[in-house]
This record gives C-alpha cells, sequence and structure tokens, in this order.
C-alpha cells in the first residue's frame, strides 16, 4: 500500500494481555473491560434507583397514603435523584459509553491512562455504597440539591456526612475520567484522524470530558463546603452566622447545569452516530453538529442561575440568565434540525436501534421546549418545585438520556459482545417503553400547572385520578426494561453471531471484529477522510481484520 | 544519555508518553484552579453579603508577616527555576543544591503559616464567622498545597539521587516543577484577597 510512510505512533503498543482472572475482570485495565464493569455497577444501581422510584409511586396512589412515612418519602426522592444523576446517568454516558467506543473510534488502542481509568470505575461502587449507606442512618431528605438550611437542620446523624462523601468520590472519578479522555483524544488520533474527521461521537465525548474536568471539579469543592460546614460548623451556608444559603445553590448549580450536558451530550453523540447508519446517507450539517456541542459545552457554564430564579436574583441576574438560557436553546435546535434533516426523505430502516432515537428526538425536543418555558422569568414563578419541573426533569433525563442510552445499547451490543439481540423483542422493548413513558410523564405537565407541588408524600384530592393514572403508567414503564435483561440473556445464549459489521457502518469500530480484539487494531488504521461518506469507498488504509494478538508497531 | 541508562523504552516513546502526561498534567491543574476558583467565589459572595467587614471583633489579618512570607515563597519559585536550570544543563550539584533551597524555603513558609494561625489571630476562628471560615479554608487548602509540594519535592530529588532522571528524561521533575510554580501563582491571588484587599 503505498500509505506506509505515515508516522505511526510511538507507544502504539500498550499494557501486555492479562494472565490472571482479577487482573482480567477485576482490576483490568482494558477499556473495553472497564466498560463493561461500568454498565453492569451502573445497571444495578439503575435497579435500586428505579425500586425507589416505585415506591413513591406506590405511596402516590392515593392522595394519603401511608406506605411511606413522609420522612422515608423525602429520603426515597432524594436518594433517587442522588442515584439516578451521578451512579447511573453519569458512569453510564461518559464511563461505559466513553470507554467502550471513543478509543477505538480514533483509532488507539486504550486511554491515554488505562490505570487511571480503572481507578475512576472502582471509585462507582465505593461511591454507591456511601451514598446508599447513608440509609442506614436515615438518608438525607432534602432532595438530591440538598439545599441549606434544609439539609442541615432535620436530625441527621451521618447520613448527610456519607451523601457528601459517596458524590464526592463519584466527582473525582469523573474529572479523572473527563482528563483522562480528553488528552486521549488530544493526543491519540489515530494518523490522519484531525479532529473534522473524528466521528460524532467522538465530538461529543471530547466536550463532555471537558465539562466534567471543569464542573466535577467544583461540585468537589462545594461538597467539601458543606461537609465543612455540616461537621464542623464552618459557617459558609449558615445564615445565623453571616452564611448564605444561597451560596450553595450557586456553586451548585454551577456544576449542576454542566452536569445535565455531561448527561446528554453523549446522548448526541450516539443519535448522530445511529442515524446516518439507519437512513445510509451522510449526516446533514456534520460541522454544525460538531461545533455547536462546543457552544453547548461553553454556554452551559453561563446558564447556572437559572434554577434559581425564585430564590431572590437582582433583576439584572435573572434578565442575563433567562436569555442566556434561551440562547442555549439555538445550538441544541441546529442539532435536532440536522437529524431530522438526515432522515428526512432517507430510506430509514427502522431497526431497534433507530426506534430508540426516534423516541429521544421526540420526548426530548417536549423536555427542551418545557425547559425553555422555565427559563422564562415570569413562567418559572408558577412552575418553580411544581410537577412541572419533575415533567421536564424526567423528559430530558429519561426521555433524552435513558432513550440516547439504549439506542447506544442496541447499536453497539453486537460490537461488544459479539452477538445479536433480538429485533422483535427490541421493538417490543421500545414500543412499551416509549408509551408508557409518556402516559407516565405526561400528565404531570397538567398536574404541575394546576398546583400540584413536587416533593410531597400527599397531595390535594383533585390529582388523586391524575396520580393513580401516572403510578399504574410507571409500573409498566419500569417492567419494560425486564425485556431488554430478558435480551440480552436470549443473546448470550442463542444470539446470532454479529460479524464485524452487521448494521454497514462505517466508523472505525465496525472495520474491526466483533467483540473487539484486546489490541483493537493489529495495525494503527490511517483515516483518509470523514467517517459519514455513505456511497463512497471506505475512508481506511492500513485495516486488517485479522485477529493476531500481537500488535504490529 | 538513554544508553547509559538501560532504559526498556526508546527516547521516542518516552517523549510521547511523557508528551501524555504533561498535558495530562496541566488539566489537572486547571481541576485543581477551578477547586480554588470555588472557594474564592465563596468568600467574595459572603465579603459582599456581609454590612461590615472583616466582621466585628475579628482583626485584619497581619500584613507584615505574610508579605515576608511571600517573599520566602517567591524567592522558592525562583531557586525552583534555578534548580531545573541545572537539571535542563546536566549540572546535577546546581540541581541537587537549589532544590534542597527550594523544600528549605517551602518549609519557612509553612512554618511562618503556623505561627499566624497560632499566634497572630486571636479572634478569628474556623467555626465562628464568614471570615474565618473563607481565610482558613483558603490558605489553608493553599498551605496543603505547599506541603505536599514539599513531599513531592523531597521525593524526587531522592529519585534523582538515586538516578532516576536524567537530562533528557525527567518528566517526575517538570511535574514537581510546575506544581511549584502553580502553589505560587494561587499565592498571589490569596495574598492580594487576603492581605491587601
Ligand atoms: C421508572 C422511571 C422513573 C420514575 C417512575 C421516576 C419517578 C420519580 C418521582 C416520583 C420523583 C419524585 C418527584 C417528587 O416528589 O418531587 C422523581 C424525582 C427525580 N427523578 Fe425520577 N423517575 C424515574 C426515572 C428517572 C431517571 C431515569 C432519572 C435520571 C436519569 C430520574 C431523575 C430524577 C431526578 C433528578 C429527580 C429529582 C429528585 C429530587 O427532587 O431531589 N428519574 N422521579
Ligand atoms: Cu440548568
Amino acid at each position: 500500500m503505498s500509505v506506509t510512510h505515515v508516522e505511526l505512533p510511538a507507544s502504539s503498543h500498550i499494557h501486555p494481555p492479562p494472565d490472571t482472572f482479577i487482573k482480567k475482570y477485576v482490576f483490568s485495565l482494558d477499556h473495553k473491560v472497564i466498560a463493561i464493569q461500568y454498565f453492569i455497577t451502573a445497571g444495578l444501581f439503575l435497579v435500586f434507583a428505579g425500586l425507589l422510584a416505585e415506591l413513591m409511586r406506590v405511596q402516590l396512589m392515593g392522595p394519603n397514603n401511608h406506605v411511606l412515612s413522609v420522612a422515608v418519602f423525602n429520603q426515597a426522592y432524594s436518594l433517587h435523584g442522588t442515584a439516578m444523576v451521578w451512579l447511573v446517568g453519569i458512569p453510564i454516558v461518559t464511563g461505559a459509553f466513553g470507554n467502550l467506543i471513543m478509543p477505538v473510534q480514533i483509532g488507539a488502542r486504550d486511554v491515554a491512562f488505562p490505570w487511571l481509568n480503572m481507578l475512576s470505575f472502582w471509585m462507582l461502587p465505593v461511591a454507591g455504597i456511601l451514598v446508599f449507606a447513608s440509609l442506614l442512618f436515615g438518608a438525607p431528605q432534602a432532595g438530591w440539591t440538598e439545599y441549606p438550611p434544609v439539609s442541615l437542620q432535620l436530625p441527621l446523624g451521618e447520613s448527610l456526612s456519607l451523601w457528601c462523601a459517596g458524590v464526592f468520590v463519584i466527582g473525582v472519578s469523573s474529572t479523572i475520567t473527563g482528563l483522562n479522555f480528553l488528552v486521549t483524544i488530544v493526543k491519540m488520533r489515530a494518523p490522519g484522524m484531525t479532529y473534522t474527521r473524528m466521528p460524532l461521537f467522538v465530538w461529543a465525548t471530547g466536550v463532555t470530558a471537558f465539562l466534567s474536568m471543569i464542573a466535577t471539579a467544583n461540585l468537589s469543592a462545594a461538597l467539601a463546603g458543606l461537609f465543612i460546614q455540616h461537621n464542623f460548623g464552618v459557617p459558609f451556608y449558615d445564615v445565623t452566622r453571616g452564611g448564605a444559603p444561597v451560596l450553595w445553590q450557586h456553586v451548585f448549580w454551577f456544576y449542576s447545569h454542566p452536569a445535565v450536558y455531561i448527561l446528554i451530550l453523549p446522548a448526541f453523540g450516539i443519535v448522530s452516530e445511529v442515524i446516518p447508519t439507519f437512513v445510509r446517507r451522510p449526516i446533514f450539517g456534520y460541522k454544525a453538529i460538531a461545533y455547536s456541542s462546543a457552544a453547548i459545552g461553553l454556554l452551559s457554564f453561563m446558564v447556572w442561575a437559572h434554577h434559581m430564579f425564585t430564590s431572590g436574583l437582582q433583576h439584572w441576574e435573572q434578565l442575563f440568565f433567562m436569555l442566556l438560557t434561551m440562547v442555549i436553546a439555538v445550538p441544541t435546535g441546529i442539532k435536532i434540525f440536522s437529524w431530522v434533516t438526515t432522515l428526512w426523505r432517507g430510506k430509514i430502516r427502522l431497526d431497534s436501534p433507530l426506534l430508540f432515537v426516534l423516541g429521544f428526538l421526540s420526548t426530548f425536543t417536549l423536555g427542551g421546549i418545557t425547559g425553555v418555558m422555565l427559563a422564562s422569568v415570569p413562567a418559572d414563578a408558577q412552575e418553580h418545585a411544581s410537577y412541572f419541573v419533575v415533567a421536564h426533569i424526567h423528559y430530558v433525563l429519561f426521555g433524552g438520556t435513558i432513550f440516547g442510552i439504549f439506542a447506544g445499547l442496541y447499536y453497539w451490543w453486537p460490537k461488544m459482545t459479539g452477538r445479536m439481540l433480538d429485533e422483535r423483542l427490541g421493538k417490543w422493548h421500545f414500543w412499551l417503553m416509549y408509551i408508557f413513558f409518556n402516559l407516565t410523564f405526561l400528565p404531570m405537565h397538567w398536574a404541575g400547572l394546576m398546583g400540584m407541588p413536587r416533593r410531597v408524600a400527599t397531595y390535594d384530592p383533585m390529582f388523586a385520578g391524575t396520580n393513580l393514572f401516572v403510578s399504574i403508567s410507571s409500573f409498566v414503564l419500569a417492567a419494560s426494561i425486564l425485556i431488554f435483561i430478558y435480551n440480552a440473556y436470549r443473546s448470550a445464549r442463542y444470539g446470532e453471531p454479529a460479524g464485524p459489521n452487521p448494521w454497514g457502518a462505517r466508523t472505525l469500530e465496525w472495520m474491526i471484529p466483533s467483540p473487539m480484539p484486546y489490541y483493537n487494531f493489529r495495525d494503527v488504521p490511517i483515516v483518509l477522510s470523514g467517517p459519514y461518506d455513505y456511497g463512497k469507498p471506505l475512508p481506511y488504509a492500513n485495516i486488517s481484520q485479522d485477529l493476531a494478538m500481537t500488535p504490529v508497531r | 544519555m538513554a544508553a547509559a541508562n538501560a532504559h526498556a523504552v526508546s527516547d521516542a516513546e518516552y517523549a510521547e508518553v511523557s508528551g501524555h502526561r504533561l498535558l495530562g498534567f496541566l488539566f489537572f491543574l486547571i481541576s485543581d484552579c477551578v477547586i480554588f476558583g470555588n472557594f474564592i467565589f465563596s468568600y467574595l459572595y459572603l465579603r459582599n453579603a456581609a454590612p461590615l467587614w472583616p466582621p466585628v471583633g475579628i482583626e485584619r489579618p497581619y500584613l507584615y508577616l505574610a508579605a515576608v512570607n511571600s517573599i520566602v515563597l517567591f524567592g522558592s519559585g525562583a531557586t525552583m527555576h534555578y534548580a531545573m536550570e541545572g537539571m535542563r544543563h546536566d549540572r546535577r550539584s546546581q540541581f541537587i543544591g537549589y532544590t534542597l533551597a527550594t523544600i528549605v524555603l517551602g518549609s519557612m513558609f509553612l512554618g511562618g503559616q503556623a505561627y499566624e494561625y497560632t499566634h497572630l489571630l486571636p479572634h478569628t476562628t474556623w467555626a465562628g464567622t464568614t471570615f474565618g471560615a473563607s481565610f482558613y479554608t483558603l490558605t489553608g487548602l493553599h498551605g496543603f498545597h505547599v506541603f505536599i509540594g514539599v513531599i513531592f519535592l523531597i521525593v524526587v530529588l531522592l529519585q534523582t539521587l538515586r538516578g532516576t532522571y536524567t537530562q533528557e528524561r525527567h518528566f517526575g521533575l517538570t511535574a514537581a516543577t510546575l506544581y511549584w510554580h502553580f502553589v505560587d501563582v494561587i499565592w498571589v491571588a490569596l495574598f492580594f484577597l487576603f492581605y491587601i484587599y
């Protein structure tokens, strides 16, 4: 081949294959194994957090139920939110998908610091244990946001400390992962893989990594502040000694707004991979999608106080944060526009990954629209702390992040395991989940607008019918995940072998065998152009399907 | 040089791996900066919210000791710089001497800070007021960084004596130097915010 004169990276060798069980499956350095560890661990936490949600829904089946005491109900939503954000959402979209796919898509054999990667993963179970252990002492009751003074008032014992410690640990893990991924993307792209030839999932992961690095460091500091306030009485947030509860809201949301983009950008990346594959045409507006991710990343640091419109901001602050929040809808809209244009009049193949993407597009768009409604200061004064907000967060976090996660799982499952999932079960899973997701969360918009507050264990009987309906729908919604679990089991036992490229996609991970061999690539691939030019020859050289375990320099 | 140390990795490989580590270390420093930024924001926010600053009955921190301490710390930045110059030109004794000086100056800074905490601020406590909260949290966090820096320097000095680093291959020293200068720069901000502003 005429391209052999390209300089290959000197360190393209990596750690040798592990020889013991422990090194292979427990303290593994391999990004692909670590990804699966993330999936399994975060999946377990998803089950816990989901059960907490269903417990709440059981309590809310009637206006005055006594299934849970008020205190336990408070603990349930606090831990449900905490776990869904930090132990489920963020670890899956960054640790799991980022690890599984990003290094392969840039043609690397691993991340820059495999050892740090292992450390990041092992912090997840530690954090989970700390957070859930707080239940033993009566978990925190002030929600996933733990606003003082409430979070400092209750007879808490050790629980707030445990909560702070757990979230701190997962925050450090997320910071390290961000740093690791960013160095990987900057330094370890295969020859010829320029920034504008990177797959869009890599763009999304890169911006997410930047956000994890900056914003999450801030979270660690904020949590340290809450911890020393709680344990040593250092009066950052204690208003009786000159502290300011609103200060906590500032430092918390300075992290947690970027965090919602940490949760959604990788899902955007997944969508951008799935759509061109199943429509078989180049993605419309590659650069628009890539740069809008970067724009979202930067803007996301300038909108945090839209969560605090009712906390006594100055008028100019309200105006500033309202306008910037609305501006952030523009790059997001650009993405939606590009995706829809790619789909428009395409030969769409409606397999389960694309179904989940279509589900994502519809529900996330609705969540985005209610987001803009909440960004409007006068409207937010009415909607704040009502079920309208609960509906909004679930449309973006469930309808966005979780649907994106399932799209990615159905798409990359064959790559990860080497076996296909059952398409018919996939469709059942999608339709049940999609329908009952909407039946669960859509009615909450009206309940909220009619005045039902969030975070309440009992409510006005006028909402009884709506809530009963919502609860029953939510049981079916949760049950629909069982279909996926069965599908995964079935695939492991009877699934047909996938082969390297079952969907006919064009990014680098599909150029190698499934499951991916230890060194990913036998030879370091050489990239000749962008990944989405359907109809043209594949843009790679130096690719070999050979499974040889010795990497060639 | 490389052959003399019989390293298993080639020069190109060492250069590439330390390139990765250097970028990673810079990213770490950036996120560390964010942590200081968070507490500085908190300090300014609380200060802005307070009717009187420092609050009644609280002394302003003592400028002169802090000024002397600043000179000590900036001096240590200079000695660190000369130490690295020594390493770059393969003058080992220069490296060792100046690194020792840096360690001594860093420890003097910590001593000064300990004296300030114990003798000069009798009415300011960590848990007492928002002033004490921000002052001790930020300067304490910085002091902790200096402490870690001193340990870091001792470790790389011992490693140098054992021959770990050479004129071409000394990523660990580069990291320690960067860290030390970073801690210096943070001190500039804190000195201004607490002793002058
Ligand atoms: C079966 C699916 C789910 C159900 C039935 C459900 C139900 C609930 C309920 C009942 C609440 C408490 C509302 C309140 O009283 O204020 C809640 C809050 C919340 N949920 Fe979910 N949820 C589900 C999935 C998710 C997912 C997938 C995420 C994120 C990835 C999520 C994130 C949150 C957050 C952040 C809160 C706010 C907690 C707080 O108020 O502190 N939920 N959810
Ligand atoms: Cu926000």
